[in-house]
């Protein structure tokens, strides 16, 4: 009876022990989740599921989530190695691989339930595929930034580095071949509706029929307008009517008017360039109506009311060099958009942004290949509940998922890899 | 034999002409294709003497409706409202059956429909959805292909009482090759609940009473251990050398115990929710199996060692109920325990069963085909090796996944205290149940030897 009770005792002790010490973590943990907070990502390793018939993807180079929360990507398999389309040869060379369609669609779970895109009768199909945007009534924009036959390049208009020079980001005016000077809009099944600009018709940066190499679209439910980043070879934003493609208005850096003059290599520590480097690469709106811009040579967004109106800028890894660090922006989902997550190709990295300050909240990813690493982060989109969504370029060519875990406080301004450590509920 | 000739040569018949037919109908029958994926989405709200059912679901799911074009594949939004109207009752109301106190309602009145871009966020809401279906519509020169659009109807069912007993039986798989209902109850008093269905669920109450509940989960619960091969072979591994129920008793009673236990800690989110935890169940599940079999090998076991190892795999066994459970608790309405304990017993009517089989057939084969000893062994053996290869299988799964340790942050230290806390609970219970069962045994014993005063 005694060792009942002295058992019984111990128990008691050790619970009430325990309880005490719950309870005052449970106040500490308020204490924590009151500080610095941001939204948490966990990658997804199992997203997307395998494509069918030895498809492999290229370069991806753009995402765009619908209002049914479908997953829409485009890649360039003119970016695959020989030995990446030996199975399409005829006959197949090898059982692996042949190219995937460029435009794919997604379900949520990672199905491939949609694909579609190439040259057809009405539209110039770009030379070299370049963003993709689902607009607020379905459809899919694209842009492209393929040059075509490429002459010689004049000695002033020579990459600025050997990153430049590998990744062919930095045009500059000159005579260099500029094929794809158009945007085009396709339905969801692929059905053409509408092109803005012709293939190499583009007279530069205050040519108002053509486009010049442009990287990515923004429809604005508002007005019913596209804004298009334009681009790699014009060095300005320009806004059209959705539907019929009416030329709106245009404007460069600080809102000035864009010119084509070279201005030379990046230099961190030099005053910030007065127009925009090639390419700009994203132009967004946020629910307040701001467009924001991705000056991405010049590692910074610009921040502009609709009109063209600039109001402030911010820089981002301003040492980076090469392709830059401003490569494409996401809002987050809660009313009033409070983060901006910047995908930084350059780095590798993820940047949780808050939109009032524009200051780096905290980062994630890491260079590599291994799911929540990046090689070449390009793109960035999100669905309704706050997942992300991104795609690689150069030789990462793969788009992944990030699931959102909540907001939790930041511990860390650099949290590397986000691999999953809980299962979602 | 001739009859079933001319019946096989009416069935060819048949089919040729309904093949000759499809073949000869017009292509705009075909015109649409049944889209891979489609959400539906709904709300159901009694109100009064109206039960309100509000449903959005895309128009590319109304495969063989033609809806009007200002040009091709444009929609024509001043002329579609009538057409909106048909694909309203043929594709909506027809399809989700509801019931008033298991009487289906029928004749809803169309409140009203309207066409919503797939871009519009007002279903997140009864009141934006509802500000929405009667709100202004899409301007009629909007350009937008029509199936990239969605179908917005109010209906408005005539009831009894909003008090009344709601179900639903939404047959609306044809809407896809996978339909997702994404469906929410709004009784009087303000809660909401929701559920998430795929293709056809059947009938589901949406506010159950108790013994409702209770009965579909009893028959979740009976149906698990039957399908689960895993939980019958350990089931089955547990009886071959105890064949009386008498014996049985404490062996399978704490067997249920262990696996309610944790079962009831899943479904209160007590569980740990790391991606590794279920495949490290579906993996420890295979190893107790393997373990049980070897110890029927091996020979020794006794009643007093196997309830304990009973009780031990019973936790894990239980969490391996839970997981099939998750999708399953929203037709548990406000009843939760009550569902849980439902499933429980639902188990154990299973396991019962599967007792009641397996006893009379092992009595039987030991018996007559094979020697006791040797039979429990080949029998073990044989699920030793079938569950040798699940656990191999299940670990190579397992590796896959990369255990981290979770941050040092308050939060997930004081649950890791409230764990701590059910395990010295559990700990104090089980060795309290251990020296009851010692102490019975032994007065057991002294009861047997001493002699009996008749016989002094």
């Amino acid at each position: 009876m005694n060792r009942k009770l002295y058992v019984g005792a111990v128990v008691l002790v050790l619970l009430a022990a325990l309880g005490i010490a719950a309870s005052l973590l449970d106040k500490k943990a308020a204490v924590e989740a009151a500080a610095v907070q941001a939204p948490r990502f966990e990658v997804d390793p199992m997203w997307p599921k395998p494509l069918p018939n030895h498809w492999i993807l290229g370069e991806t180079i753009g995402v765009s989530v619908d209002g049914q929360d479908h997953i829409w990507i485009i890649h360039r398999a003119g970016s695959l190695e020989a030995n990446e389309r030996a199975g399409a040869a005829n006959p197949p060379n090898a059982q692996c691989c042949a190219p995937a369609p460029p435009i794919l669609e997604f379900d949520e779970a990672g199905n491939l339930i949609g694909h579609w895109g190439g040259p057809g009768q009405g539209y110039d199909w770009p030379d070299s595929n370049h963003g993709i945007t689902v607009d607020y009534k379905g459809n899919v924009w694209i842009g492209g930034n393929g040059r075509g036959a490429q002459p010689a390049r004049p000695a002033a208009a020579a990459p600025a580095s050997a990153a430049d020079a590998q990744n062919s980001e930095n045009v500059s005016s000159g005579t260099a071949s500029y094929n794809d000077n158009m945007i085009l809009k396709f339905t969801q099944n692929g059905k053409f509706l509408m092109q803005i600009g012709k293939p190499n018709h583009s007279k530069g940066s205050n040519d108002v029929e053509n486009l010049r190499l442009p990287a990515k679209t923004f429809i604005d439910k508002q007005t019913n307008e596209v804004y298009v980043a334009d681009g790699y070879g014009n060095h300005r934003v320009i806004v059209f009517d959705a539907d019929t493609g009416q030329y709106k208005r245009h404007w460069g850096a600080y809102g000035h008017k864009p010119d084509d003059a070279n201005l030379g290599p990046y230099d961190p520590n030099a005053p910030p360039a007065q127009q925009f480097r090639n390419p700009v690469h994203c132009a967004e709106i946020s629910v307040d109506r701001f467009l924001y811009v991705c000056d991405r040579i010049n590692d910074r967004i610009q921040v502009f009311k609709p009109d063209g109106t600039f109001i402030k800028e911010a820089f981002f890894n301003k040492a980076t060099k090469g392709s830059g660090s401003v490569w494409d922006i996401a809002f987050s989902k809660d009313p009033q958009q409070k983060y901006i997550f910047l995908a930084d190709g350059m780095n590798d990295r993820v940047h949780i942004i808050d939109r009032n300050s524009l200051e780096i909240v905290t980062s994630f990813g890491e260079g590599g290949r291994q799911p929540g690493e990046f090689y070449g982060v390009h793109s960035i989109s999100i669905d309704s509940k706050g997942n992300l969504f991104t795609t690689e370029t150069w030789r990462g060519q793969r788009v992944q998922k990030f699931v959102y875990k909540g907001m939790a406080p930041v511990t860390t301004k650099d949290q590397g890899v986000v691999w999953p450590k809980a299962a979602a509920k | 034999m001739p009859t079933q000739k001319i019946s096989t040569l009416r069935v060819f018949g048949a089919a040729a002409i309904m093949a000759a037919l499809l073949l000869s109908s017009p292509l705009s029958t075909f015109a649409h294709t049944i889209p891979n994926d489609v959400t539906l989405q709904a709300f159901v709200k009694p109100s009064g003497a109206h039960l309100y059912l509000l449903v959005r679901v895309p128009l590319k799911a109304m495969s063989d409706m033609e809806f009007p074009e200002r040009e091709p594949g444009s929609l024509d939004l001043a002329r579609v409202d009538p057409t909106l109207r048909e694909g309203a009752t043929r594709y909506v109301s027809d399809a989700i059956e509801l019931y008033e106190n298991d009487i289906r309602l029928l004749n809803p009145q169309i409140v009203d429909t309207r066409v919503a871009l797939e871009s519009d966020r007002s279903f997140t809401s009864y009141e934006d959805a509802l500000a929405h279906v009667t709100g202004p519509r899409l301007p009629d020169d909007t350009s937008v292909a029509w199936d990239q659009t969605l179908l917005d109807v109010l209906f408005d069912y005539p009831i009894h009482s909003d008090k009344s007993n709601f179900a639903i039986h939404p047959q609306v798989a044809g809407l896809g090759l996978r339909v997702v209902t994404v469906l929410r109850f709004l009784p009087p008093g303000g809660a909401i609940r929701a559920f998430e269905f795929v293709d056809d669920p059947g009938l589901v109450r949406l506010d159950p009473r108790w013994y409702q509940a209770a009965a579909r989960f009893v028959d979740m619960g009976f149906l698990h251990i039957l399908d689960g091969t895993d939980h019958l072979l350990f089931l089955f591994c547990l009886i071959i050398p105890f064949r009386r129920f008498r014996e049985l008793i404490p062996v399978v009673t704490s067997f249920t115990v262990a696996h309610s236990i944790t079962l009831l800690a899943s479904a209160y989110n007590l569980g740990p929710s790391a991606l590794w935890f279920p495949p490290l169940i579906e993996m420890l599940i295979a190893l107790s199996i393997v373990y049980m079999a070897l110890e029927n090998i091996v020979g020794g076991a006794t009643v007093h060692r196997r309830w304990i190892i009973a009780f031990g795999f019973g936790l894990v066994h239980g969490f391996g109920f839970s997981f099939a459970l998750r999708q399953t608790l929203q037709f548990a309405g406000t009843h939760l325990l009550t569902s849980l304990l439902s499933f429980n017993l639902g188990v154990e009517l299973g396991q019962l069963l599967i007792l009641a089989l397996l006893i009379p057939v092992l009595d039987l084969l030991f018996r007559y085909v094979v020697a006791e000893r040797m039979g429990t062994i080949i029998l073990s053996a044989m699920v030793a090796h079938t569950a040798w290869h699940w656990m191999i299988d299940r670990w190579s799964v397992l590796r896959r996944y990369q255990f981290e340790w979770p941050a040092l942050q308050a939060a997930p230290l004081a649950t890791a205290l409230r764990w701590m806390m059910l395990l010295v609970i559990l700990a104090g219970l089980a060795w309290f149940l251990w020296g009851e069962m010692r102490h019975r045994a032994l007065r057991g014993a002294a009861g047997k030897a001493a002699p009996s005063p008749r016989n002094v």
